[in-house]
């Protein structure tokens, strides 16, 4: 049965283009989008293409924000500044006392991330040298 | 031809899911084709407890004569759970297990009674879906007239060895669609012979687009999804997605949502939703039609009555590549898109929003192929071409 008005199949090619394209130029490379991704990893286990996208994403999500934010409060008056001021006051407390920690949870997050694509591009060489190897093979150009 | 179909619950509005109604409008259509027909069901309307909620009846509905018989309530509830849990976790079962987790799951030995003093005047049984004791017993007793109707899913169910035997025991499948059929016959080593493509009809109807966001005050696009809200359904991955979505685009779209269960929204898509719980069918169809698009992240679905429902109101889909039912429903239908994963839903999902002309386009397509290849004159004569053997499957 043949679809009336728009060709999907066109449409839906045309729309992957142009996301690798996007991809290509770091539109997505988005911790959010690495979150989002959490629940399709299991019914995309054998998209190549995902998994390179996810670790792309790993990368830029893998560090825990320790940087200073803006502190605000919507009370008018004067309650509203001393509860700025005590916000503050116990912001810059809390990451005196865990900036050690979350430093070396960021370093290890990013070693992880290293590790875990380092081997990934291992693999895909060892695989790519085999399918050259098995397609030499096969084709009987083997020396 | 005189026709009993089997099921374990009946299909009243809102309270059984897609596999009965499916069933119930079949026979419906079998009647309307002036068959004889009746239709066996159990007392129970509740699929968690399983119990005797009404005494036994007897009534005609839309022609069919529709009996109900008690459930065994006196199961060895640990025995089916425990057998049930090692199915989830495809562990390897011996025969006596899965015979133990078929008797022990829901059956109605007063049904079985009334069918076998019946078999023997009835040209066919249509029994389904596959997973219920019920039906495999029907399917074991009566094989040789037995029709299954299952509402096959790639899951862990499908491969326990005893009920691999009944598909290849009984007469013939009636399924829902081609991916469905392919299904059955890639797990069981069916041939094409196995049965044919059938589905259910799917009512037309008229409706104002603008009622629903009129009726809850709504401005702006807003997507919908109506169902169950479970693992199973992919409902998570949805939230993800538009939590995501309302994030980057700051908040340019709505989730409508319509159906129970117990996914968690996040936190800061919250306010981005309308939960509406159960609402009546007309609220429902009212609601898709307003919608920019319906999403059924779904991978696990033997038709997608919804998806033709949504077409029927002119909304086009948006389904995941990996739902190979739903995808090609979108395929032949060309009223839906399907996306592999984020960077895609988020592409698809600004072009439906961004381009009217483009999702009025698909949802027009989507509407002609509902109207012509789901109505009922269409399903009746699929069901009966195959019920008659002039077809297998297609």
């Amino acid at each position: 049965m043949g679809a009336e008005g728009v060709d999907v199949e066109a449409l839906v090619r045309e729309v992957r283009d142009e996301v690798s394209r996007k991809r290509e130029e770091g539109v997505y490379t988005d911790a959010r989008i690495g979150r989002a991704e959490r629940h399709n990893l299991i019914y995309m286990a054998d998209s190549e293409e995902l998994l390179k996208f996810y670790l792309n994403c790993l990368k830029d999500g893998v560090h825990v924000d320790i940087n200073d934010f803006s502190i605000e409060d919507k009370r008018a008056g004067w309650k509203g500044k001393g509860l700025v001021k005590m916000k503050t006051v116990i912001w810059k407390l809390l990451k005196f006392y865990t900036f050690r920690m979350w430093h070396q949870q960021n370093q290890i997050n990013a070693m992880l991330v290293t590790a875990l694509e380092s081997s990934y591009k291992q693999s895909e060489k060892k695989i790519n040298e085999l399918e050259k190897r098995i397609a030499e093979l096969e084709s009987g150009t083997s020396e | 031809m005189k026709l009993a179909f089997v099921t374990p619950r009946f299909a009243v509005e809102g309270v059984v899911g897609g596999a009965e109604t499916l069933i119930r409008d079949l026979a419906q259509t079998a009647a309307a084709a002036g068959h004889e027909v009746q239709l066996l069901t159990t007392c129970a309307t509740n699929p968690h407890t399983w119990s005797n909620d009404r005494d036994p009846w007897e009534e005609v509905v839309d022609g069919i004569r529709v009996r109900g018989f008690r459930v065994k309530e006196d199961r060895d509830l640990g025995v089916f759970l425990g057998v049930q849990d090692r199915i989830v976790k495809e562990q390897k079962l011996t025969r006596a297990e899965e015979e133990a987790w078929v008797a022990n799951s829901i059956t109605s030995p007063e049904l079985m009674s009334a069918l076998e003093n019946e078999i023997a005047e009835l040209d066919a049984v249509l029994v389904g879906p596959y997973l219920f004791g019920l039906t495999l017993q029907v399917s074991e007793a009566f094989a040789e007239k037995t029709w299954l109707i299952p509402c096959l899913h790639d899951e862990s169910y499908a491969r326990v060895g005893l009920i691999a035997d009944r598909f290849r025991a009984v007469r013939g499948c009636l399924f829902n669609s081609e991916p469905e059929r392919d299904l059955a016959m890639r797990l069981y080593g069916l041939g094409p012979e196995c049965g044919g493509v059938v589905g259910m009809a799917i009512e037309p109807f008229e409706v104002d687009a603008d009622a629903f966001a009129r009726k809850h005050g709504l401005e702006g696009p807003y997507v919908i999804y109506c169902g169950r809200q479970e693992d199973g359904k992919n409902t998570p991955l949805l939230f993800d997605y538009l939590h995501t979505y309302t994030e980057r685009r700051q908040g340019a779209v709505r989730l409508v949502l319509t159906g129970s269960g117990d996914v968690s929204i996040p936190e800061k898509l919250r306010p981005y939703v309308l939960n509406l719980g159960f609402v009546s069918e007309q609220e429902k169809i009212e609601a898709m039609a307003g919608a920019t698009a319906f999403i059924h992240p779904s991978v696990n679905e033997s038709f997608g009555i919804v998806l033709l429902e949504s077409w029927l109101a002119g909304t086009p889909v948006l389904v995941h590549d990996k739902g190979e039912v739903l995808k090609w429903q979108c395929q032949r239908s060309g009223g839906g898109l399907w996306f592999q994963y984020y960077p895609e839903f988020e592409s698809l999902l600004d072009r439906l929003i961004e381009d009217s002309e483009l999702n009025q386009a698909l949802g027009q397509a989507g509407n002609r192929y509902v109207r012509s290849t789901y109505n009922r004159e269409a399903i009746a004569e699929k069901l009966f071409d195959v019920l008659e053997g002039k077809i297998h499957a297609q």
